[in-house]
């Protein structure tokens, strides 16, 4: 950023500037600019959740939706226990979880593509350069084994894993979305990276 | 647990890559105007089913309901018991009545014969002070009653009606 360049300040005024809190209880009285700020604060973690737990972005745009829309419908039913992201996150999670279940075995994959940055990860570099037996593997194919492998697992299993690996949270935070305990999800982690793992054998051996 | 965190280390930087995933350029500009439009379309407010209310007031209920989608014989289960619950309420649901009854046909012959008339009979011919009949029976029911002149009533209800036949 250069110095010219105009720097945009908070206003607490304004549905940009405001803490969730002071959001959360102006969508509770039907502010949709309101609203609108907290889905653009939570749109791509609530989207990239749902789309790992799927693989398949026009089901994950569908239920991310859903999701949000469902929650502005119950926002008078919540009762601020736990933080607007995590009650949020909840309601992604059974939403996503349940439709699986109906889905069932039916899996239809359309994949994001890759970033940029994919190509300057040096730890995918180094996995394919090193480490994978098949050299010639591209990161597209890599892309789709791993998918393919995160199918496989089972609905709660794949979302600790999704939660935790690939989203960063911690597992308080996941014991809170996912209504557990943390023994629960250090168990359900433990067991879904061993099968992975057992999927994964070419690309990921244990070390 | 430090043994299974460095196992899984090949398997962590390979689920890197999931975070490479990006959906299409541009598709947040207008993820929340979209949700925002379906909201003031009317898909919010009040237009909640019943099942997702009853997902937040009682999520026992819905996970009771859910066994029934991974289980789909119980809901034969269920409904059948649910008859069977139904059958045995309507059947001793009547027994109390009928003994009842036996008692009212038991208790019939006690009652004095006044009584039995003042039920059988009521005072369908009692004249009110309007000069209309109070009775049940449709055919007489809001007939003028005759004056002491044999004249209808001049405060009736009713004109007497003349029908003249066509032709004559």
């Amino acid at each position: 950023m250069t110095m010219s360049e105009t720097v945009p300040i908070a206003d607490a005024s304004t549905p940009t500037g405001m803490v969730e809190g002071d959001l959360v209880r102006r969508a509770r009285k039907g502010d949709l600019d309101a609203y609108d700020e907290l889905v653009k604060r939570y749109q791509q973690r609530i989207y990239a959740t749902i789309y790992h737990m799927t693989s398949n972005h026009e089901d994950a745009n569908d239920l991310a939706q859903d999701a949000f829309i469902k929650a502005f419908q119950a926002l008078k039913s919540f009762k601020g226990g736990s933080s607007f992201y995590t009650w949020l996150y909840r309601i992604a999670v059974n939403k996503t979880i349940n439709f699986l279940k109906q889905r069932k075995n039916k899996h239809h994959f359309s994949l994001n593509d890759l970033d940029f940055n994919t190509e300057h990860n040096p730890d995918l570099v180094a996995l394919i350069s090193e480490k994978t037996p098949l050299r010639e593997v591209g990161l597209t194919e890599l892309q789709k084994k791993l998918n393919e492998a995160l199918m496989k697992l089972s609905e709660p299993h794949r979302m600790v894993v999704v939660l935790h690996d690939v989203q960063g949270q911690s597992h308080d935070e996941i014991a809170e979305i996912m209504d557990c305990n943390i023994g629960t999800v250090r168990s359900r982690l433990f067991y879904a990276r061993q099968q992975l793992q057992g999927y994964l054998t070419e690309y990921a051996k244990p070390t | 647990m430090n043994q299974n965190e460095q196992n899984f280390d090949e398997l962590k930087k390979l689920l890197k890559l999931k975070q490479h995933e990006v959906p299409p350029p541009g598709y947040f500009n207008n993820f929340s105007g979209q949700i925002i439009a379906r909201i003031q379309a009317g898909e919010a407010g009040g237009r909640q089913s019943f099942v997702e209310r009853l997902g937040f007031d009682a999520p026992w209920a819905v996970n009771f309901l859910r066994i029934f989608e991974t289980r789909p014989g119980l809901i034969g289960g269920f409904a059948t018991s649910l008859c069977l619950l139904l059958v045995l309420v309507a059947v001793f649901a009547d027994r109390p009545d009928t003994a009842s009854k036996n008692l009212l046909t038991v208790s019939e012959p006690a009652t004095t014969d006044s009584s039995v008339a003042s039920m059988t009979a009521p005072p369908l011919l009692a004249a009110s002070d309007s000069g209309i009949v109070a009775s049940t029976n449709p055919v007489t029911s809001l007939q003028p009653v005759a004056t002491l002149f044999g004249q209808p009533n001049s405060g009736s209800l009713f004109q007497p009606a003349s029908f003249a036949p066509v032709g004559h």
